[in-house]
């Protein structure tokens, strides 16, 4: 029995991913092509009133590079997923997705509807 | 004091339950911790700007957003559901131009998010967001 806790053990603790939810309510955009997001190392949400949250704190556009540069040193090969509320404006979204790729994310994606 | 060392080493077996506890304890701790985050997305593309000034034979098909999420194509309004119809149209000239979305900075994400769906579902090859004032 022991051996099996052991293993059960390891195994959570491999798996373990620490990801900092921005935590704030967001109402996703439906899309048909959109793919299973692996390897997230970054959560940066937009909500409807154009604010950026970014690990349960509110963050100025200008300074998402910063905060996305600091949360990639954890996981430098993982993705920054833009979690952006159905009626925020599109210009924060780029400006955000900007400031990501200014930050050296490999891959940047929005986040859609779970179905 | 050395005579009860021994003494004890040989009929006594080492006692694990608190070990055990410890370990059930962590074991509880990383599974409830354990956040197995599902999230889909669409993956975004921004033109680059240091790449080169795209040749002649190869013109993008341009969709313009404007603040009111009305959806321009080629000098008229669409429907969102009509984005993949026309994209496919316009692809069939040319299969190879790519798809920039021009959005208006005070566009829906929703709208442009569905129009970058739409043409992705067009088969476009590469579809990128610009953000116009």
């Amino acid at each position: 029995m022991l051996d099996v806790i052991f293993i059960m053990l390891i195994f959570f603790i491999v798996t373990a991913v620490f990801i900092k939810e921005p935590g704030v309510d967001i109402v996703r955009v439906d899309a048909e092509t959109d793919g299973p997001q692996n390897r997230i190392a970054v959560l940066i949400a937009v909500t409807e009133d154009n604010e950026v949250y970014i690990d349960n704190r509110e963050v100025d556009v200008n300074g998402v590079r910063a905060m996305v540069e600091r949360m990639r040193n954890e996981n430098p090969q993982g993705s920054v997923v833009i979690q952006a509320d159905e009626h925020s404006d599109s210009g924060v979204v780029v400006e955000v997705i900007d400031q990501a790729r200014a930050a050296g994310a490999p891959s940047i994606a929005v986040t859609t509807l779970n179905d | 004091m050395k005579r009860r060392i021994s003494q004890e080493g040989q009929d006594t077996e080492v006692d694990l339950t608190p070990m055990l506890d410890v370990v059930f304890i962590m074991l509880i701790f990383f599974i409830v911790t354990a956040t197995f985050v599902r999230e889909k997305g669409i993956e975004v593309l921004r033109p680059d700007e240091s790449e080169d000034p795209p040749t002649e034979s190869v013109v993008a098909i341009v969709i313009r957003v404007d603040e009111s999420n009305d959806i321009w194509i080629e000098e008229r309004i669409v429907d969102l559901r009509a984005v993949r119809a026309n994209v496919e149209r316009m692809r069939a000239e040319n299969a190879e131009s790519p798809v920039l979305i021009q959005a208006d900075r005070e566009a829906d994400t929703g709208i442009v998010i569905g129009v970058m769906d739409q043409a992705r579902l067009a088969q476009a090859p590469a579809v990128s967001i610009a953000t116009v004032e």
